[in-house]
């Protein structure tokens, strides 16, 4: 059993991307037995009001609800965001949030942001952080410079006690060791994908040693990213198989709140 | 439908050179043994063959000493795994007489097998040229750490990209040039664009970028032939961006030994 907690839906802007609609989407996970994806809309992301995305995403996925779940993209810097939060996960069932501090004009520390991270942990969803969608070393020039800032994100959650985080595609083993102390002390938890954490160098044990297997899980990027590259991790990764499904599924389950 | 389990067996079942990859100093600036240790038990595990080493300084304008200290140490590397790690020599072209007295001594007397540069020039500024023409006159190819980084700040002024490989290949068709990490972060579009058409410029793979298309658009652009494996520190990003590539199962083979470059290898392992 398979749970790919980070894939995105929509339109790139800055390079031709494959398999970014529901259906071809859906095929991908077929060839990689991935049972189910988290997904949420690149086109929210750059879209002025992010519900336009948001609610796009929704119709998209309706014929696989079996195995495509929906996170929102909130904006907590626009007009009527509270509002849209509410819809999103009330009305349209969506099951996390997605906030992106670097294409969104506020910070993690800002009064909105703090807002929404409760509003999630109030309504028992989580909040997914990508520390960045793609790496910016290879941005197009109008793409934004910026990542996920490790400071905010542990002052986040630090304000945000209640609510669940996932952090993905970064080096998730030293935020993890940055954020350990804070979230020792929270009710929730932050989870840590291994998109971009190596497995045949010390990394991988690092982010065992930081987060445990409790709090690590699977992400892939797709379609953004070959998938290939977590499976290898996968098969090299020196855990037990518990502990691997732990990481592949069990954990992505509780989040989600599966049976 | 392939289980990945037997994907990966490509790995196993076929010669596996990979071209990118280095070996360290510890904290006490010594050969760093454990980490050699760790990166040579992981290639075997993974399936690769031959490790092309190197010891580049990263930061600075390093003197003529500090090279051959480098590269004495990737010597001693390839004395401790004979046959799994080549050396490429690294030297500062900054020092054009001391380069190429070292490139003859590494070549000529430890068995490397070709130049590896880093971003203290550009591949195309004349100061470069004394090194180049070394290593037409040795027959041996020529690594240059590389990238078009469009993050900000800039970090390294002088990595060379895509054009200033093309003005090189230009000036000198008879040297083997070596893109390295065409997955190492950058705008990989902008490099190979520039690259395509000169025939004597070759690209590793290596490198921790991953995106979907990246050895599709890479094939497309230079053809299969001068398509080389490599990992440079990342062995999963690079195994699997090979492996979930679309492209052939010969042509994947093809990548992990490429053919035109057997033979500075094989010259190699003679010594």
């Amino acid at each position: 059993m398979i749970i790919d907690l980070c894939g995105y839906l929509g339109h790139w802007p800055f390079r031709k991307i494959n398999n970014n609609d529901a259906q071809s989407f859906v095929k991908v996970m077929d060839e990689y037995k991935i049972n189910m994806s988290v997904v949420s809309s690149l086109n929210a992301v750059f879209y002025k009001d992010t519900m336009q995305g948001n609610e796009e995403i929704t119709q998209d996925i309706k014929p696989y609800s079996d195995r495509l779940v929906a996170f929102s993209v909130i904006n907590p810097a626009y007009p009527a965001w509270e509002k849209d939060f509410a819809t999103c996960i009330e009305k349209l069932g969506m099951k996390g949030v997605m906030m992106f501090p670097y294409y969104h004009p506020y910070r993690l520390t800002e009064a909105n942001a703090v807002k929404l991270a409760n509003l999630a942990g109030e309504a028992g969803v989580p909040v997914h952080i990508p520390v960045s969608i793609i790496n910016v070393r290879q941005r197009h020039w109008m793409d934004t410079n910026d990542v996920l800032n490790t400071g905010d994100f542990i002052s986040l959650i630090k304000n945000a006690p209640n609510t669940d985080f996932i952090v993905s595609n970064g080096a998730t083993n030293a935020i993890a060791s940055a954020a350990k102390d804070v979230d020792s002390k929270r009710k929730g938890k932050v989870y840590y994908d291994i998109q971009r954490v190596e497995v045949f160098n010390p990394a991988f044990d690092s982010l065992m040693k930081a987060a445990g297997p409790e709090q690590i899980v699977f992400g892939t990027g797709n379609p953004l990213q070959y998938l290939d590259t977590q499976f290898v991790k996968l098969q090299y990764m020196n855990v037990t198989d518990e502990q691997k499904d732990m990481i592949t599924y069990k954990n992505a389950a509780k989040l989600l709140k599966l049976n | 439908m392939q289980s990945f389990a037997e994907k990966l067996k490509i790995f196993k079942n076929n010669k596996v050179v990979n071209w990118h990859e280095h070996v360290w100093t510890d904290a006490k600036g010594n050969l760093n043994i454990p980490e050699a240790d760790l990166l040579v038990e992981s290639a075997k595990k993974a399936g690769m063959d031959v490790l092309v080493c190197s010891l580049p300084v990263t930061r600075g304008n390093p003197e003529p000493g500090i090279c051959r200290k480098y590269n004495d140490y990737v010597y001693e590397a390839m004395q401790r795994y004979p046959g799994i790690i080549q050396g490429m020599c690294y030297v500062n072209p900054g020092y054009a007489k001391e380069a190429c007295l070292e490139i003859e001594r590494c070549v000529k007397e430890l068995g490397f097998i070709g130049v590896k540069l880093y971003n203290q020039y550009f591949i195309s500024d004349p100061a470069v040229h004394s090194v180049i023409e070394k290593c037409i006159e040795l027959d041996i190819p020529i690594l240059e750490h590389a990238g078009r980084d469009n993050s900000l700040p800039v970090s390294q002024p002088f990595i060379s990209d895509g054009t200033h490989f093309a003005k090189a290949a230009e000036k000198y068709p008879e040297a083997l040039f070596i893109y390295a990490h065409i997955g190492g972060g950058g705008d990989y579009h902008w490099s190979l664009k520039a690259i395509a058409d000169y025939p004597n410029v070759f690209l590793d793979i290596s490198g921790s970028i991953y995106d979907e298309d990246l050895i599709e658009e890479t094939v497309r652009k230079m053809g299969v032939e001068r398509v080389m494996f490599g990992t440079d520190g990342s062995f999963s990003s690079s195994m699997g961006k090979l492996l979930g590539c679309k492209l052939s199962e010969a042509e994947k083979i093809a990548i992990l030994n490429n053919k035109h470059m057997e033979r500075y290898l094989e010259r190699g392992m003679k010594k």
